[in-house]
């Protein structure tokens, strides 16, 4: 449906995709992969699933998304392109589920960039 | 002309931004100390006000007076510096470097480890590890921001005078004498010289 936005002009936006101001969605659509942050980290995440009670506050406590609740497998899932390393996650978590690991300890999980961004 | 060495240091936004902009400054001071010809630019192009992002700080030098003011980015680098390892695995950081370059990297593990995190490491002549964290103990001595006006911790402190003792050792470019009188950290600064581990590659 085309929409017209003050100062702005018309953009199009598909049926399926239209949310009324303020809605909640349940989880990003897509992933902006022009925008890799994996190269932000010096600490990532390691999740130990027999602590972990599926509180979902990781999922609320992450600024960028990098948990996700896979309900098939009842499993956090984290997001390695994304991640910067923030810590919040582990900060949050109420059954210490999460630790802070050395990126460098792990061979991969970083997408290698040219350039800062 | 002559020829015109260009350093790139990499460091992480605002929490090590003060560390890697000292590392320019203090080594542009030494080498114009030295009689030398040096320019030191902060970076301005890669966002530096975000916490960990990566960012460059550049120095120049050369003999006789460098006529490029105005392009401050260094194209082909002929020392890496790599203040927080970590980098090495996320950025091609010795993109544009003409084969036999130098790369020095602030971390404890070994130099075969890191060689293994950089896929185009036939280009280098040197690889050197100064284990600065571990020199100091302390990674960020203040968060004054990439403006540097409130900069009042002096210059040299933290990880910033080690990394620059194993750049005299390491390139031989700038004195160690002339280092003493600029950083605040002397002893730091000395066992940054003494303690940088080197590696010479095919």
């Amino acid at each position: 449906m085309a929409k017209e936005l003050p100062g702005y002009g018309t953009i199009n936006v598909p049926k399926d995709r239209e949310v009324p101001f303020g809605a909640v969605t349940p989880a990003p659509v897509c992933t902006q992969n022009l925008f890799q942050t994996s190269n932000w980290r010096i600490v990532r995440p390691v999740k130990d699933d027999e602590k972990c009670t599926r509180c979902l506050i990781c999922y609320l406590s992450c600024p960028d998304a990098c948990w996700i609740y896979k309900e098939e497998e009842d499993m956090m899932e984290w997001v390695a392109g994304f991640c910067k390393g923030c810590q919040i996650c582990i900060n949050e978590c109420p059954t210490g589920a999460l630790t802070a690991a050395p990126e460098l300890d792990f061979p991969d999980g970083v997408v290698r960039l040219e350039k800062p961004f | 002309m002559a020829k015109v060495h260009e350093i790139t240091v990499w460091a992480r936004g605002v929490i090590m931004d003060k560390e890697g902009r000292d590392v320019i400054n203090i080594f542009a001071k030494a080498a114009q100390m030295d009689g030398k010809h040096a320019q030191a630019f902060d970076n301005y192009e890669d966002l530096p006000d975000r916490v960990l992002v990566t960012v460059r700080k550049y120095v120049r030098l050369s003999d006789e007076e460098i006529e490029h003011k105005y392009v401050y980015t260094n194209d082909q680098p002929e020392v890496v510096v790599i203040a927080e390892a970590t980098i090495v695995k996320g950025i091609d950081v010795l993109l544009g470097m003409k084969k036999g370059g130098t790369l020095i990297i602030n971390t404890n593990r070994s130099i075969d480890s890191m060689l293994k995190f950089i896929p185009n490491a036939d280009l280098l002549s040197t690889i050197a590890t100064v284990d600065a964290d571990g020199i100091t103990g302390v990674r960020t001595v203040d968060f004054s921001g990439s403006e540097g006006g409130v900069d009042e911790s002096g210059i040299g402190k933290g990880i910033a005078a080690p990394i620059v003792g194993a750049i005299a050792k390491v390139t031989g470019m700038i004195k160690k004498e002339h280092l003493a009188k600029i950083v605040s950290d002397v002893s730091g600064m000395e066992r940054g010289y003494k303690e940088v581990k080197i590696k010479k590659l095919g």
